[in-house]
């Protein structure tokens, strides 16, 4: 394990790294959305307001666009603006641009939209609850081996809510957009993870009106979490049409109360759990889950979400007897989309509640009960794919010892007897399938390029980007540690559509397990082929050869086969595992969950670079504590969150101790890191609060409103 | 309006409207893109710079406000002795991901460490309290501040 500093560390912070809005261009003009402020309704008339000069203003709408009117996703209905009913409020209707951002913000505000408001589903408990807003898809996971119920059996039924979560990624999403007449080309600059994703966006979007569409990724990406996976896109189509209008660059930044408003969030999730356990064996012998996301107006990549959802929602568990039913839910908010994760901490936080549930009416230990259930090596995942490892198991064992649980768990049963504050401790296991689910990384083909020049300089061409997470010190590393090259002779070079070929999406935690290991294994190859021991001697010795240019593409184990119809197969070569224990502080007077400490141990496989990997599990472990606690985006009786004033993310005072350890790391392989620490921590909270007060909250986050309501009816129920 | 003030050392002087965002006339006015615009209400502390040597929020001050006073910016506070400092313990721990909340970190620290500057890891959280980060759990900006903290007391 290395910790090899990040290359781009001293410019960012001396606020020379230029993000999105640091770009200038010669007459670039602002563009600005004029959006829709009803939730569901048919647009009657649109009334501009007097006193500007409406010659000034670049407008663009549905009539406008050359190519279609559909953001490509994995479902094809999302359009990029109204064309006749808007589905959800923050909906596109027109793009406007001018020279002066000021006056067309003050043009903006003042035009008048009239509707024919229709009925709309907001709330998105009431959303999942309705089965009339299935959107029509159902995937199911289907292993039940119709062995009849023993009168033996516990049967434990229960609904399990999770909230949206915004990404909050600092920097708000942006895009510049500029047109040459003359190439026939759109050039776009962009705060994205996934170029290619964003080209074919404004390629969609400006049709045979440009023949070439070239995407470079900004040098500095604040952050995107899986927020700037494909809203980039709609923005940048939008974009690309106002400068194709204009004739000028045109840039849009959304503000933040904009940026909430209007793009995706984390799914909400309904996940309805039935399970059977043997009273004798404590075994869980039966699972049925119902697991709903509220996908929002639109499909779009929600069922790729849900595809993850189901493959994890069986938790760390070996049930013998199991069907697991996926489904989308519409309602009229904007599109939820990709986040951390991706509908796998839905998954946990259910089965990881239902899990402390059972062992309650077991009377059994929580971390007892997990031992017995716990899947082993010779077990299966409902898809059939046998567990060949008991790292998930190991990583249980270490926290708890690490923690020193057991000791804890008495101290604070004997502490809550006398004290109305509480403490709480608290499990949860997890894991995360690395790369695309299934058949994805077969069907993407992702490539990659690298070429060597005459002074030994390697460059790499990934269109994976850097978004905060180490990416280009990581890749860059796993290429020159494998040949001894020095780490200032390898750079990856900035993303760009044109020079880079598609190496496939930053997302799904694939950009080192995928892409690095491709790299390791190219810098192997091209060290063998050559058959060098030092690269800068032999280019020194062989000039003539240089530059050299060298194209790999990866090409999956054979032997991972997964029918995607029938969820039947190996979903995930690798999976990384967690497990987390949270130590928690009740306050009887605020109802407010303080966290005290997290302990977390993973295993993700060979860690190329510590460092860079405990950033990410730390960041990571306090969204998933942050969205155990605080983070949801709608109230009833209120409405969506506006802001970071009334969203509330975890400030430095918010905040516990987090400990991360990884364990197994002799392996050769190095797993997918990224989203695995969102997966554990909101549930070990949950069981916290549990052990603390002794009600059980199935509907998250823990906010301190959830606590005072269960504790009012425990009390009542208990006079 | 002729709105004069000291810029990162420099006396400057700009004709300006009173209510320009201060964090629009630094980076429109002068080009200083170090400090970022995250929420644009004072929530997030990514446009934090110093004025007469307290941090503020730029996006919820305007340009009247820098009327004869002092302002520092993170591009001038990484060119004073402890912002290299800074620099180099947050290199060294490793606390930057994205790096768009930074320059509003390395002002609040700066801050810290002129005014108070002890080890004391309460006393750095309250300290950096209005800035977020969402990437890095913020475990790692407080062990670059106490390593600085640490350094500058040894003088190293």
């Amino acid at each position: 394990m290395k910790s090899i500093k990040k290359f781009d560390a001293v410019p960012k912070l001396n606020g020379t790294w230029r993000y999105l809005d640091d770009y200038q261009y010669e007459g670039m003009i602002h563009g600005q959305f004029l959006l829709s402020d009803v939730h569901h309704g048919k647009i009657k008339e649109i009334i501009f307001p007097d006193g500007f000069k409406l010659e000034d203003f670049t407008i663009v709408s549905v009539s406008d666009i050359p190519g279609t009117n559909i953001v490509p996703e994995p479902v094809n209905d999302q359009p990029f603006m109204v064309d006749d009913e808007v589905m959800h409020k923050g909906q596109v209707i027109l793009g406007i641009a001018h020279p002066d951002k000021k006056l067309l913000n003050e043009f903006i505000k003042n035009i008048k939209v009239n509707y024919e408001e229709l009925p709309a589903v907001i709330d998105p408990k009431k959303c999942l609850d309705d089965e009339t807003n299935h959107f029509g898809r159902t995937d199911i996971i289907d292993h039940r081996t119709n062995a009849p119920i023993d009168p033996n059996w516990i049967k434990h039924h229960n609904v399990y809510y999770t909230p949206h979560q915004e990404q909050a990624y600092l920097e708000p999403q942006g895009t510049i957009a500029i047109y040459s007449q003359e190439k026939k080309e759109m050039f776009v600059r962009v705060t994205a993870q996934c170029p290619f994703y964003v080209k074919s966006g404004v390629e969609n979007m400006m049709g045979n009106a440009v023949d070439n569409v070239v995407v470079e990724s900004t040098e500095g990406l604040g952050g995107a979490f899986g927020g700037k996976e494909d809203f980039p896109s709609l923005l940048s189509g939008i974009a690309a049409l106002l400068s194709y209008k204009a004739h000028k660059p045109v840039k849009i930044v959304l503000e933040r109360n904009e940026d909430i408003a209007i793009t995706t969030k984390r799914h909400p999730g309904r996940i309805e759990i039935t399970t059977y356990t043997d009273k004798e064996t404590k075994r869980i012998k039966k699972l049925d889950i119902d697991y709903r996301l509220d996908a929002g107006a639109y499909q779009t990549c929600s069922t790729v979400v849900m595809s993850r959802g189901i493959l994890h929602a069986c938790g760390g568990y070996d049930i013998p007897d199991t069907y697991i039913k996926g489904r989308m839910f519409r309602s009229n908010t904007p599109v939820n989309g990709a986040f951390r994760g991706f509908g796998a901490p839905q998954a946990f936080a259910a089965i990881e509640a239902h899990i402390d549930r059972i062992a309650k009416d077991l009377e059994m230990d929580p971390y007892e009960f997990r031992k017995v259930n716990i899947f082993r090596k010779g077990a299966e995942f409902p898809t059939t794919q046998p567990v060949v490892e008991n790292n998930l198991e190991d990583c249980l064992d270490r926290v708890i010892e690490k923690s020193d649980y057991f000791k804890k768990v008495e101290e604070y049963k004997e502490w809550n007897e006398t004290h109305a504050d509480k403490k709480g401790i608290g499990i949860a296991i997890a894991y995360h399938g690395g790369g695309f689910t299934g058949n994805g990384e077969k069907n993407m083909k992702p490539k990659i390029r690298v070429t060597i020049d005459k002074d030994a300089m390697v460059k790499i061409y990934v269109s994976s980007t850097d978004m905060g997470q180490g990416a280009h010190t990581t890749l860059a590393q796993m290429f020159y540690e494998a040949i001894d090259h020095p780490r200032e002779k390898c750079w990856v070079m900035l993303p760009n559509t044109d020079k880079t070929p598609d190496s496939g999406p930053t997302a799904a935690s694939r950009t080192i397990y995928i892409i690095g290991n491709l790299l390791a294994k190219t810098a192997r190859k091209i060290k063998h082929e050559l058959g060098f021991d030092n690269l800068e001697e032999y280019v020194k010795n062989h000039q003539d050869q240089f530059p050299k240019e060298y194209f790999e593409t990866f090409i999956p184990d054979s032997s991972v086969v997964f029918d995607d119809e029938k969820y039947v197969g190996i979903a995930y070569k690798d999976y990384s595992w967690i497990t987390t224990v949270n130590e928690i502080y009740w306050h009887a007077d605020t109802y407010q969950v303080e966290l005290i400490k997290s302990w977390n141990v993973l295993d993700i496989g060979k860690v190329v670079n510590e460092k860079i990997a405990v950033g990410q599990v730390e960041g990571g472990v306090l969204q998933g504590l942050a969205y155990g606690t605080s983070e949801y985006m709608y109230k009833p009786n209120f409405g969506r969150m506006k802001g970071f004033t009334d969203y509330t993310l975890p400030t430095t005072l918010d905040i516990p101790e987090i400990d991360v350890e990884f364990i197994h790391t002799d392996n050769p392989t190095a797993k997918g890191l990224g989203e695995v620490p969102m997966n554990s921590p909101a549930p070990a909270i949950r069981n916290a609060v549990h052990f603390a007060t002794g009600v059980m909250i199935d509907e998250y986050p823990m906010i301190p409103e959830r606590i005072f309501t269960a504790l009012q009816a425990k009390n009542k129920a208990d006079v | 309006m002729e709105i004069k003030f000291k810029l990162n050392r420099k006396d400057v002087v700009i004709d300006v409207d009173p209510m320009k965002r201060l964090l629009d006339v630094l980076r429109e006015d002068f080009h200083l893109m170090g400090s970022k615009e995250g929420c644009g209400e004072g929530e997030c502390g990514a446009c934090t710079v110093l004025l007469d040597n307290k941090p503020i929020t730029s996006c919820t001050a305007n340009a009247i406000h820098a009327n004869g006073k002092e302002i520092l910016t993170a591009e001038g506070i990484s060119e004073e002795p402890e912002g290299k400092l800074l620099i180099k313990c947050f290199d060294e721990a490793n606390a930057v991901q994205c790096g768009f909340c930074f320059p509003g970190f390395l002002v609040s620290s700066y801050s810290y460490l002129q005014n108070d500057g002890e080890k004391n890891l309460d006393k750095i959280k309250t300290a950096l309290s209005g800035n977020i980060c969402r990437c890095t759990g913020y475990q790692k900006i407080f062990e670059g501040v106490m390593m600085a903290c640490d350094e500058k007391e040894n003088g190293e």
